[in-house]
């Protein structure tokens, strides 16, 4: 259980990052001055400045909410997107279910960072593109979850006994299976976060991420590539944001599975 | 490394006076300059090893336009004439070049004992061939459009072609040079697939042949036992080596894996300062980063907003958050040409940081609550974005909200040719002469390409004198009455050029970087034990 | 038919891409409106879109997978041998993975709740959650720094120069391998707790069976089905995986091949490639399912 609790601190560390980083850091992540660029970590910077001169604390922290909240978004988009498809075709299943599936299928072939690259160059780069793209990618995932657990729930009986109660199919979609399957689509959505995490850094880190001046943590790590051997400060801690907040996701994800096993 | 490497010798009264050449004698020594100063210590043997950024898509001189398919084709192929740094243009596979007096037919001797990589001696026909071939724009040659004042090209005897003008153009040795095309075994591109053939085999008279040819990893060239100079080349085999990125190249110097490297962002080299038995040498460029506007793209179709956002970019800090300095301030000159071409930046309009002009010019746009615009940077461009997040600042002082749009090559080469740039940046470099930097680039079409939309009838008349005229006196002066019509219309803001940085361990000798950003300097460099 | 829906998919995909191979070629260059037009015929490209999708499906399913658009090679050739590298990538470090990520699955497994899981755990938390790319950076800097010591760069196959080969892999190897390593080592781990816990081995330990029979003999021996179809399972995510690696390391792999040709418009390149990868990933899942109901007596009909 310490991982639970571990794992809900640092969840709530980055809570916190998000929602107020102007709280963690009063400095602009976004002026710059180019007389003081590629500084160590001193007092006044915690984490050193940047190649035009920003503070990468102010930046590594405010990115918190464009990378984390690029994420977030994407998989909750795909989880109602695809997840809502996914049920829907399970309870209904025939022709609807089976070219959903055939989608979904083909989605999946696909390895994603290839996936994410095609979908962002048709799109172009950016941060909605980007979500997109993510949510596409994830989208099957919640589709075939979905789809099992609104079979599995179609066949019990208290479903049967709605139908014969009359109840309209949309009803019992809505008030009978949804509030059983979402805690599967929630907690999949834990567990799936480091993954889509990891994509979106390394999409930033291929150049196909948000746009500039936007601190994202992959933008910032693809920018300090070149300086890495001049100015390590400038890909390390963005680094460590995304593996200390893929921790996070991890540990609550292993907690949750655990609380709904129980 | 504060100074310049490059030797100026008295280049510069030779840049200006034409074309100097020797006379049409029977076996014409090459000249000592070609590719570079020749090093009298050099030795023959040995294999360097040479770590580069980029990679060229294929290694078809008449087809293939990227930069990178230049930089390393030009040691396999060959032009007439060598595009020194200085702006002169040495004969190369010519022995000397002889114009009419009405400047329309030029004629030009050709060395003698020149075999290709095939064996077969070079004649005038194939010469002619070749030309003949890039010339023509159903064969999809990007050095088409600057060969279309050509009329026609004449063989006489095997040792002279001539080529017959339609419009003088004092630029023409300039042009036959070797950015695009190359001469080539005549009925060599006969075949459909000439193209990707020479990926497998070279069929130049350059000095280094292919060897081998494997995408995403390497390019080995080998030394051309029968090439035409004696004693050239000295190096036996060049392998060049895909780097993932600048901190690898640096790694890839210190530990021995490469021999040199070319940074495209100066301050790379930053880490090599102190690193033992490597040397890192500054060159003056060819190359210039700008903002390119689209002259019919929404507020931008206003002269005066162009004036305004050119008032308003300070382009030193720009340059500064970009490279970290390494590099020269531009006015409408690209900065290995200003010393022969350029017009003192004090004389030209919209160079300095004026606020309050841009923000009255702005009012009398009527746009007085300033505007909003994107600012295009492409992907993989490292220096674009710092400069791009830089200006979106300097030009908020004038309420220009600037948000920046991030493009992938591809579509920013679509959109640039389609003339649907926008407000962008661009990074393009040029040889050494005036016609060819501005001509394609600003001349209204259907003569130029004019991708800016510029449209502007006393630019293109004085770019049409500019190729016409010989004289170099009225040429310049032809030239900087240009570029005061450039600075004052803004159809582009030309920031700065960085310099070429290169860094090799100290066993190459002799290497010598060309401002383009052309590997020319290994047909002339050694390696030591 | 997935593949060929994907295969229709990733041809409009890639035509929906603005550019196309004629504007890479031009560059900068002349702005002539016919030398685009003559190229834009050679390639064919000026047909209607499904002209040129009916031709290029026909072909494959002929097994011709058509020529790079600048190579002028066969495109099954240049994605069989991308295929290579990055199989030789995978492979590795699906070994290497193995080999550290079982044992301390074990180890964790049978010391349940001791120190040494909670260690082993914590180790296997951080390789999980650590970005590929950028711990393959920092392996780099770090080794370049304080060993003296860089990879060649340049690309020798194993039968090229094994040696070289080695030093090549080595780092992109190990970054991949600590993200698939503590994957396992939470798998096995998870398995031999579950083994462990069933009644036989309760009954064996009562019987008084050696700890090291027990452990290796029955439980390992039962966990060894799911380990192999995890084995199966890892292989795909490598395999998709290794794009960015491929990039990090500049290997000319199948990710590396598809993103260079996606960028140059290379579209025979990236049909085909794409083609390629989408039967592999069809063809892994449907043997892992075989093998796993081969292996699996109750999953039998």
């Amino acid at each position: 259980m310490t991982a639970w609790r571990l794992g809900l601190l640092l969840a709530a560390f980055f809570a916190v990052l998000l929602l107020a980083p102007g709280l963690v850091a009063p400095q602009s992540p976004f002026d710059l001055d180019p007389a003081r660029a590629l500084q160590p970590p001193s007092a006044a910077h915690w984490f050193g400045t940047d190649d035009v001169g920003r503070d990468v604390f102010a930046r590594v922290v405010h990115g918190t909410r464009v990378t984390l909240g690029l994420v977030t978004f994407s998989l909750t988009l795909a989880m109602l997107v695809g997840g809502g498809l996914g049920v829907v075709a399970g309870f209904a299943g025939g022709w609807f279910d089976l070219a959903a599936g055939r989608l979904t299928d083909m989605v999946q072939t696909f390895p994603p960072i290839i996936a994410g690259v095609m979908i962002t160059g048709v799109l172009g780069p950016g941060a909605a593109n980007l979500v997109l793209a993510l949510a596409v990618i994830y989208l099957p995932n919640f589709f075939r979850l979905g789809r099992s657990a609104a079979l599995a729930e179609a066949q019990l009986t208290y479903v049967e006994a709605a139908r014969a109660a009359g109840f309209a199919e949309p009803a019992i979609l809505l008030r009978q299976v949804l509030p059983n399957v979402l805690p599967v689509l929630v907690l999949n959505f834990v567990i799936l976060f480091p993954l889509a995490l990891q994509i979106e850094a390394a999409l930033g880190f291929l150049g196909l991420g948000v746009v500039p001046p936007a601190p994202d943590w992959g933008a910032i790590l693809e920018q300090g590539k070149n300086f890495i051997l001049v100015a390590w400060w400038m890909s390390l801690w963005p680094g460590l944001f995304v593996l200390l907040s893929a921790l996070a996701m991890t540990l609550l994800g292993r907690g949750l599975r655990e609380k709904l096993a129980s | 490394m504060s100074a310049f490497e490059m030797p100026r010798r008295a280049a510069l009264s030779l840049a200006l006076a034409g074309f100097v050449l020797p006379a049409g004698a029977q076996q014409a020594p090459a000249d000592p300059l070609l590719y570079g100063p020749t090093d009298p210590k050099a030795k023959r043997g040995g294999r360097v090893t040479i770590g580069s950024l980029v990679e060229p898509p294929a290694l078809d001189p008449f087809r293939q336009a990227a930069d990178a398919r230049i930089r390393v084709s030009v040691l396999m192929y060959q032009g007439l004439f060598f595009e020194d740094q200085t702006g002169v243009a040495r004969p190369l596979l010519a022995e000397s070049a002889s114009p009419s007096a009405d400047g329309k037919s030029w004629t030009f001797r050709l060395r003698r004992g020149v075999k290709f990589h095939t064996g077969a001696a070079m004649t005038s026909a194939d010469v002619k061939y070749s030309y003949d071939f890039m010339r023509n724009p159903a064969n999809g040659s990007p050095g088409a459009g600057d060969l279309s004042s050509v009329a026609e090209i004449e063989a006489p005897d095997e040792h002279t072609v001539v080529f017959k003008l339609s419009r003088a153009n004092a630029a023409l040795p300039m042009t036959l040079t070797n950015k695009y095309g190359a001469v080539v075994p005549k009925g060599f591109l006969d075949e459909a697939n000439s193209g990707t053939r020479m990926n497998e085999v070279s069929v130049g008279t350059g000095p280094f042949r292919l060897k081998q040819f494997r995408p995403n990893s390497t390019l080995v060239l080998e030394r051309n036992r029968d090439y035409w100079e004696p004693g050239l080349p000295y190096l036996d085999e060049i392998t060049f080596v895909t780097m993932p990125n600048s901190a690898a190249m640096v790694v890839g110097l210190q530990s021995r894996r490469i021999d040199l490297a070319m940074f495209s962002r100066p301050q790379d080299t930053q880490a090599l300062q102190n690193a033992a038995g490597v040397e890192v040498h500054r060159w003056p460029s060819l190359n210039q980063k700008s903002i390119d506007l689209d002259c019919k793209y929404g507020p931008l179709a206003d002269v005066r907003v162009r004036q305004a956002i050119a008032l308003g970019i300070d382009k030193k800090t720009v340059m500064d958050a970009s490279i970290a300095g390494y590099g020269t301030v531009l006015g409408t000159m690209v900065a290995g040409m200003q010393e022969g071409w350029g017009v003192p930046l004090a004389e030209l309009a919209n160079q300095k940081v004026d606020l309050e002009k841009a923000r009255a010019l702005l009012r009398d746009a009527g746009h007085t609550n300033g505007l909003d615009i994107d600012l295009t940077t492409i992907i993989g461009y490292d220096w674009m974005d710092p400069a791009a997040v830089t200006i979106a600042e300097q030009l908020r002082r004038i309420d220009i909200r600037v948000t920046i749009k991030k493009v992938e090559l591809g579509v920013w080469i679509r959109n640039f040719r389609a003339r649907e740039m926008g407000f962008t940046f661009n990074d393009w470099g040029t040889t050494p002469d005036p016609s060819l930097l501005f001509y394609r680039h600003f001349r209204a079409a259907p003569e130029g390409a004019d991708f800016r939309n510029w449209n502007n009838a006393r630019a293109s008349a004085l770019l049409d004198q500019g190729q016409e005229t010989a004289d170099p006196t009225q040429r310049r002066a032809i030239y900087a009455e240009f570029q005061k019509i450039l600075a004052e219309e803004v159809p582009t803001i030309m920031l700065f050029s960085a310099d070429v940085l290169t860094a090799n361990r100290t066993r190459l000798k002799n290497y010598v970087q060309h401002g383009t950003g052309w590997y020319f300097g290994l047909a002339k460099a050694w390696v030591e034990g | 038919m997935a593949a060929l829906l994907s295969s229709l998919a990733v041809f409009l995909l890639m035509r929906a891409v603005p550019g196309d191979i004629v504007g890479q070629m031009l560059g900068q260059a002349g702005g002539d409106r016919a030398a685009e037009a003559a190229l834009r015929g050679f390639f064919g490209l000026d047909r209607p879109l499904w002209q040129q999708f009916l031709e290029w499906i026909t072909a494959t399913l002929q097994g011709d997978l058509g020529r790079s658009w600048y190579q002028g090679r066969p495109v099954g050739a240049m994605v069989w041998e991308a295929f290579l590298v990055t199989a030789e990538l995978a492979l590795a470090t699906l070994l290497l993975a193995t080999l550290i990520g079982v044992p301390l699955g074990v180890l964790a497994g049978i010391r349940q709740g001791s120190r040494l899981d909670a260690a082993i755990q914590a180790v296997n938390l951080v390789g999980l959650s650590a970005p590929v790319f950028w711990l393959g950076l920092m392996l780099l800097v770090g080794v370049s720094q304080f060993l003296d010591w860089s990879p060649p760069f340049a690309w020798s196959g194993p039968t090229e120069d094994l040696a070289d080969n080695i030093s090549i892999l080595v780092l992109p190897v190990l970054s991949l391998t600590v993200l698939q390593a503590a994957a396992y080592a939470q798998f096995t781990r998870g398995l031999m707790v579950e083994e462990l816990g069933r009644d036989y081995i309760r009954a064996a330990r009562a019987k008084g069976l050696a700890p090291a029979a027990l452990y290796f003999k029955h439980a390992l021996a039962n966990a060894a089905i799911p380990l192999v179809t995890f084995m199966g399972l890892i292989l795909v995510q490598i395999l998709g995986g290794v794009v960015v690696i491929e990039s990090l390391f500049s290997l000319p792999g199948l990710g590396r091949l598809i993103l260079s040709a996606i960028q140059g418009r290379d579209y025979p390149v990236v049909q085909g490639a794409l083609f390629f990868v989408v039967v592999i990933a069809v063809l892994v899942n449907l043997t892992v399912d075989l093998l796993y109901g081969l292996l699996d007596p109750r999953l039998r009909p």
